[in-house]
């Protein structure tokens, strides 16, 4: 079927197939570090389902020595990297690079559930390229902006790419909430509008209710779910400068170290209450050891008669 | 742990005396702040530095005792014994390993770590840093950049908020797709015309009707550019390739369906049976009023109808009315036979309490229940269902059968 579609549509593929081409033309090289958790892993491994023209490598060894993947990447003809660096065997750090020397964006991966987990009905094809649905927030702050870029060439996959399929079934979305990026990925479920009318669609208002004869169009979500917070801008490529750095993020290290020592507090607390009060007992004089003993009056028998 | 014992080894094996060491140290280091001063001074105030060093040999005879001790006083001295001189030439000699540019070397790979991992930004945030510090500290990322020697005076003891928008736009130019020149199937992005807000981010089913609208609202747009672009949007039915989501996935997604609606109609079913249980009862006793309803109006048209008759016939009560066909109904006529029989006959039921008699007819009669069912005199003597064909064997309507079977000859000759 396939090879059928091609030869019918060789003719018209041939003419845009040129600069435009090139110039959009991306590979991913998606890995991640070693000490991924099974679930960074199965998020790694749905991304490179969507993205046919992904290239997934072996655990990277180190997560110090980022440089390189550069190396690696122009070893696999890649433009652009996708790098899950594992902390701690909880925390997932989402690199995003444009490898000769265009710039890396860090994002902690929060929130993250696999297409597995999540029981959603959505399906696509495996290699359809997807409709980048972009917030826009993005255009309000250059790193934004620059964020935006990173995201659209990485899970954009580029016409014509090896595995891809010429047709448009499902969308990714891409919002700014919270000083997130929260994706999300729809199937594009579109329905002969007879049907259509029958089944309740509340949240389109009706002005934007499809016409007679028209299909209508509504989502279901394929999965997987995260939400990207950026911590750093670097403006080479996994080095040079930090160009930005995200102010309000809050290491995951420091938030667990927080909780301990606000646990830890409470301890403290109590236990300078006690010292505090055994103190003012020792100053009213009425510990027989230790503590100061209250001063005699001076009119007393004691001092009077000695 | 592994360093410092790795050190010692290191130490014992080449017979490094660590108080020797230290204090070949201390005295170069006042040697050179000797020649600093003298420097400074441009030589003209030598007899300072004799002085010092005539303080320094009053104390000389107890030098060689406390000098291994007290190491601060003996550089100051400039002369020296001849022993420490040899030791420290010998030593000289010897291939020796600076230990502490070991050391330095550890800190320094240390601080790199630090400068790698600083991508990653602690918690030591401090929020109410401002602008203006900003510009009098150095930023941690410009420290990367400067000489090695200049770094270790430099104590980065701050993070400061980074946004550098002249080089972020630049970067962004530099990666930036030529979106206007490029066709809309090129590069498939949508961008909303608003920013999307949402309102509360911790309520689930708005921030994700959000997203929703927002995928929808592109997907109705890039749908639209690509029809006018002539580009293929859906899949053809009849179009089949490998899926995102293997068929065991999208089964277990099923699956998941059906035994969600199943549970959910199981629930529902165990509620109504609770519900069933609770007023049961009530109902149970509707029913009950219900039927004696039923009875007692069925009893009242009986009574009518007798009452209409003795209108007819006052003497007649007696058993043709009793049996009468019209009025007839197997169960009251059943109990009302039964009842007589126990009274022992109808003509005693006449004497009896009108109101004794409703309340045996309620509450039963009392006196002994059992053999009730058994035969008694009187019943062995009602002949009523008795019938002489029956007990003789002859068929009821044997006539009509076309009575006796022929004999066995007949038979044979009738084939």
């Amino acid at each position: 079927m396939a090879a059928v579609y091609k030869a019918l549509s060789q003719p018209d593929s041939k003419v845009p197939k040129s600069e435009g081409d090139k110039a959009t033309r991306q590979r991913v090289l998606i890995l991640s570090s070693r000490g991924v958790t099974f679930r960074q892993r199965h998020l790694l491994n749905d991304i490179h389902f969507l993205l046919p023209h992904s290239r997934k490598e072996a655990k990277l060894d180190t997560k110090t020595k980022l440089y390189q993947l550069n190396e690696l990447a122009e070893l696999y003809n890649c433009n652009n990297v996708l790098f899950f660096e594992a902390r701690k065997g909880k925390d997932l750090y989402a690199w995003m690079s444009k490898p000769p020397n265009g710039p890396t964006v860090k994002f902690h991966v929060q929130n993250m559930h696999t297409t597995d987990e999540l029981h959603f009905t959505g399906n696509c094809l495996k290699g359809s390229r997807p409709i980048l649905s972009f917030d826009a927030t993005f255009e309000s702050a250059p790193h934004l902006q620059v964020i935006k870029e990173l995201l659209a060439q990485t899970f954009g996959v580029p016409k014509g790419a090896r595995k891809s399929k010429p047709f448009v079934d499902h969308v990714m979305g891409f919002t700014v909430a919270d000083g997130k990026v929260w994706v999300r990925c729809y199937q594009i479920n579109e329905t002969a509008d007879n049907k259509a009318q029958a089944l309740p669609e509340g949240d389109v208002p009706e002005a934007e209710a499809p016409k007679r004869g028209e299909t209508s169009i509504g989502l279901v979500e394929i999965g997987p779910r995260f939400v990207l917070t950026p911590i750093v801008i670097l403006e080479g490529s996994f080095g040079g400068p930090v160009i930005f750095e995200n102010k309000e993020f809050v290491s995951p290290n420091a938030i667990r170290a927080d909780l301990i020592k606000s646990k830890a507090g409470r301890f403290n607390r109590r236990a300078e209450a006690e010292t505090q009060s055994r103190v003012k007992r020792g100053a009213f004089g009425l510990t027989t050891h230790g503590g100061t003993k209250a001063e005699r009056d001076p009119l007393d028998n004691r001092e009077l008669f000695a | 742990m592994g360093k410092p014992k790795l050190k010692a080894a290191l130490e014992n094996l080449k017979g490094v005396d660590h108080k020797l060491e230290k204090q070949k140290k201390l005295r170069k280091k006042a040697e050179k702040e000797k020649k600093v001063k003298l420097q400074q001074k441009g030589g003209l105030e030598p007899e300072e530095g004799d002085d010092a060093e005539t303080g320094g040999v009053a104390l000389e005879p107890k030098k060689s005792v406390k000098g291994k001790k007290n190491g601060e006083k003996a550089p100051e001295k400039p002369a020296e014994d001849e022993q420490w001189e040899t030791e420290s030439e010998e030593d000289d000699d010897k291939p020796r390993y600076d230990l502490s540019r070991l050391d330095d070397s550890d800190t320094s790979g240390d601080d790199e770590d630090f400068a790698d991992e600083d991508g990653a930004p602690d918690a030591e945030e401090e929020e109410d840093e401002d602008d203006e510090e900003e510009q009098e500290d150095i930023a941690l990322s410009d420290i990367e950049s400067l000489a090695s020697e200049d770094k270790g005076d430099i104590v980065p003891y701050q993070r400061l908020t980074i946004n550098n928008t002249a080089a972020l736009l630049a970067a962004h130019k530099r990666i930036a797709l030529p979106l206007s020149k490029l066709p809309f199937s090129a590069h498939h992005s949508v961008i909303t015309a608003e920013p999307v807000q949402i309102a509360d981010i911790d309520d689930d089913l708005n921030r994700e009707l959000a997203f929703y609208a927002q995928s929808l609202s592109a997907v109705r747009k890039a749908r639209a550019l690509l029809k006018s672009e002539g580009a293929p949007f859906a899949r053809p039915v009849d179009y089949f390739a490998e899926m995102v989501k293997s068929d065991e996935h999208m089964g277990k997604v099923k699956a998941r369906l059906i035994e969600d609606a199943a549970r959910k109609k199981a629930s529902a079913e165990a509620r109504r049976q609770r519900d069933l249980k609770k007023f049961g009862k009530q109902v149970q006793v509707a029913k009950q009023q219900e039927r004696d309803k039923a009875k007692r109006e069925t009893v009242e048209k009986i009574n009518i109808l007798k009452r209409k008759r003795a209108g007819a016939a006052i003497t007649a009560e007696n058993e043709p009315d009793q049996f009468d066909v019209e009025i007839e109904d197997a169960a009251v006529t059943h109990r009302k036979d039964r009842d007589e029989r126990k009274k022992g006959g109808p003509d005693r039921s006449g004497k009896s309490n009108p109101k004794r008699r409703k309340k045996d007819e309620k509450f039963g009669f009392g006196g002994k229940k059992r053999h009730n069912k058994s035969g008694d005199a009187e019943s062995s003597a009602d002949f009523r269902g008795f019938s002489h064909a029956k007990m003789k064997g002859k068929p009821l309507g044997g006539a009509k059968k076309g009575g006796q079977r022929p004999g066995k000859a007949r038979r044979q000759k009738a084939f």
